[in-house]
């Protein structure tokens, strides 16, 4: 008897454990966020005690890596999020599944459109379906450290850098060097990052990543040009203001170690500064100030704004998926909780039509910033594009590549990369 | 009488080298089963995989090419970038690597105390992950890091950057110096090993025959090394052929790519960020078939017979 309901019990557990659906989550670092979804995965597997949730995280530069060598050996997990436009080649070559609209009790990718703020489903909009649920919108402002300015005479709220030539003479008069070596930074930029910030540069000045038809590369060299020239002065042989081959600016911005002035982050910066250095955050000693444009500027953009969608393995199965966005539902409901405790931005209309939004520190200078950009250009040999631009302005500010010379190499190669293929 | 009973002992003999045979192949079954799983079908793979067009996301079949990735490849100005920025951290790297391993291994060896110490020391690099010991000297290159201020405090200046990671010649130097601190140590106790093998008494009977240190160096220790230096040589030859961690992390940390675009770096950009894999295993197969011409050039260069004491 005893034997038997042994069993009974071992086949039940099979049976159960047969019936359990498991679900990989693969997502990027960000310590402010772990706290929060866990909490999220014990609640859903708390309500649905048939599914099992697992979150991995990678580091932000190497999600990219695991998530394509994955997909590459079709071992991809069921849910994974990733910066658009690296995630945009996975939409075009049909690797994720578009949002299963019945699960989020609606008809119509436009009634799903509706709940978000205007063109903020854009980048997943790929021939009429949408294909991925938006964790955040980011773009990124000035941070400055109040004490800094102060400290050479500059009135903050007043004299904050408004312009890219501003930009200059502050940080020089900001810039401790003991000779060539600096030890504090005014202010340095988000390298290797330069769909995100470079390109809004060139666009001021009235040039841009591809002609309208699509069918060019590089359009208007004296915007480049200009450009090039800028970070050229910016760099070790120019002006010696800062360099990629120093800590990243926003790092350092955090420890308030006078190693940097300014940096360039998005909202999530002051939930960092929050967490790794309290004392900074509470001293009110930082502000955040907007994108800054060239004097002579024919255009007023300001810094691109990038996303991270929450999409579906195409290739998990068709259980898995439904549970997948069923869970990512849940988790995105709480649009309130990610800005209060991560400053993530998430572009649901509900969202930024609270009052939680509106009286949330600096909120309304990202906006406002938000408004006058667009997203990162979407291609899918962005990724390509972003290296030929890193090796062009990254040639002029270290090696004594000229400016004309790197234009002429980046515009030949953009050029052949887009004819390929 | 006698040769029947020579004939069951022959009998023996053949059984017994048969059994020993299959023993000997049945021991050696496990790794000819890793070796062809894990090393001879990615290579396979690689080699079949170079003949076609191939997006790593796409769904779609490849697309057969023929020889079109290697003619891309010869004709792209980056590729020959990658083989200049090899051919001078390979050679950078591998003269004085042999060079100093076999001074330190001497000089090891003559030291009558502290020859463990010394051993474990030079050694203790090569533990290290490449991207752990990357790391570090990413910090040490840094324009505020101890290789700045020690060359300062060298040369008695103040506030000079010598940059580090920003110079051309300054970043080729900086890995090069980052690879030769990890494996010097390792090719050092090669060459210890090598050495400590020499019969003492060949030493002795050049004592006595009025050598001095240099003469038996030169004379006695070269020659009779001759093997180790070949496998040094050839060993070290395709680890710095294969170097990828130093140079990856270089580039991550803000490093100008063009100057150390080695081969291996422009494999993983492209299968990894161009996602062109037919292209980046015809680069592959490339570098395979460098490193091959490389080991046969110095096993046919340093062709000797066995040495035996």
């Amino acid at each position: 008897m005893r034997w038997m309901t042994w069993f009974v019990m071992f086949w039940l557990a099979v049976i159960v454990c047969a019936a359990q659906i498991e679900i990989t989550i693969w997502t990027h670092e960000d310590p402010n966020r772990t706290p929060l979804e866990e909490r999220y995965i014990q609640e859903f597997q708390k309500m649905y005690p048939n599914v099992k949730i697992t979150r991995v995280t990678y580091p932000s530069a190497k999600i990219r890596e695991v998530v394509l060598t994955a997909f590459a050996a079709r071992k991809g997990p069921d849910i994974f999020n990733m910066e658009i436009q690296d995630a945009y080649p996975y939409i075009v070559n049909e690797r994720v599944a578009p949002v299963n609209l019945s699960v989020l009790g609606l008809k119509t990718f436009d009634e799903l459109k509706s709940l978000y703020v205007e063109g903020a489903l854009d980048a997943v909009t790929y021939q009429g379906k949408i294909y991925g649920l938006p964790l955040e919108l980011t773009n990124w402002c000035i941070f400055i450290n109040k004490k800094y300015f102060r400290e050479v005479g500059l009135d903050p709220e007043k004299d904050y850098p408004k312009t890219w030539e501003e930009m200059v003479q502050i940080s020089e008069k900001l810039v401790i060097r003991e000779g060539q070596i600096i030890k504090r930074r005014g202010f340095d930029f988000r390298y290797p990052y330069y769909l995100t910030f470079l390109l809004p540069m060139v666009e001021q000045l009235g040039g841009a990543l591809f002609s309208d038809d699509g069918k060019t590369a590089i359009v208007n060299d004296e915007a480049w040009l200009k450009v090039l020239r800028f970070m050229k002065d910016w760099g070790p042989n120019g002006r010696n203001l800062g360099s990629p081959t120093y800590t990243a600016a926003r790092k350092e911005f955090n420890k308030d170690n006078n190693t940097v002035a300014m940096c360039l982050s998005g909202l999530y910066q002051i939930d960092r500064i929050k967490a790794e250095n309290p004392n900074f955050y509470n001293s009110k000693e930082w502000m955040v100030v907007p994108f800054p444009v060239f004097k002579d500027a024919v255009k007023d953009v300001r810094c691109n704004y990038y996303g991270h969608y929450y999409m579906v393995n195409a290739e998990s199965s068709k259980e898995k998926q439904e549970w997948a966005w069923r869970f990512i539902n849940y988790i995105l409901s709480h649009p309130e909780d990610y800005l209060l405790n991560v400053g993530l931005i998430q572009p649901k209309r509900s969202l930024i039509e609270s009052d939680t939004f509106k009286n949330y520190p600096y909120a309304k200078v990202f906006l406002q910033d938000m408004e006058r950009a667009h997203i990162v250009p979407l291609h899918p040999k962005g990724p390509q594009f972003e290296q030929l631009i890193k090796e062009a302005v990254e040639s002029v500010m270290l090696t004594t590549t000229t400016p004309e010379e790197a234009l002429r190499i980046l515009k030949k190669k953009a050029n052949e990369l887009l004819k390929e293929e | 009488m006698g040769q029947a009973h020579l004939f069951p002992k022959v009998i023996d003999l053949r059984t017994l080298e048969r059994k020993k045979a299959i023993w000997g192949f049945i021991f050696t079954m496990p790794a000819i089963i890793f070796f062809a799983i894990f090393s001879f079908y990615p290579m396979a793979n690689a080699f079949w995989t170079s003949f076609f067009r191939k997006e790593l996301l796409s769904l779609k079949a490849p697309r057969f090419v023929g020889l079109n990735n290697y003619l891309y490849l010869l004709r792209s100005e980056s590729f020959w970038n990658s083989i200049k920025a090899t051919a001078i951290f390979a050679f950078g790297t591998f003269v004085p690597m042999v060079l100093f391993s076999l001074s330190f291994a001497a000089l090891i060896l003559t030291r009558k105390r502290f020859q463990k110490f010394l051993q474990m020391a030079y050694y203790s690099p090569a533990v290290l992950s490449s991207v752990v010991a990357a790391a570090i000297w990413l910090l040490i290159f840094d324009p505020r890091g101890l290789s700045n201020q020690f060359l300062n405090f060298l040369f008695n200046t103040k506030g000079i950057d010598y940059r580090w990671l920003s110079n051309e010649n300054m970043l080729r130097l900086a890995t090069i110096i980052v690879y030769f601190w990890k494996y010097v140590g390792y090719f050092t106790i090669i060459f210890v090993a090598g050495m400590a093998s020499i019969p003492k008494s060949i030493h002795e009977a050049a004592t006595i025959d009025g050598a001095n240190r240099w003469q038996d160096f030169w004379h006695i220790t070269l020659p009779l090394i001759r093997p180790t230096t070949l496998l040094v040589s050839v060993m070290s030859m395709i680890q710095c052929l294969r170097t990828f961690s130093t140079q990856y992390l270089f580039v991550q940390g803000g490093a100008p790519i063009k100057p150390i675009d080695v081969i291996t770096l422009s494999i993983y950009n492209t299968a990894i960020r161009d996602r062109q894999i037919g292209r980046a295993s015809a680069m592959s197969v490339i570098l395979f078939l460098i490193i091959m011409s490389f080991s046969y050039l110095q096993i046919r260069i340093s062709k000797t017979e066995n040495i035996t004491y």
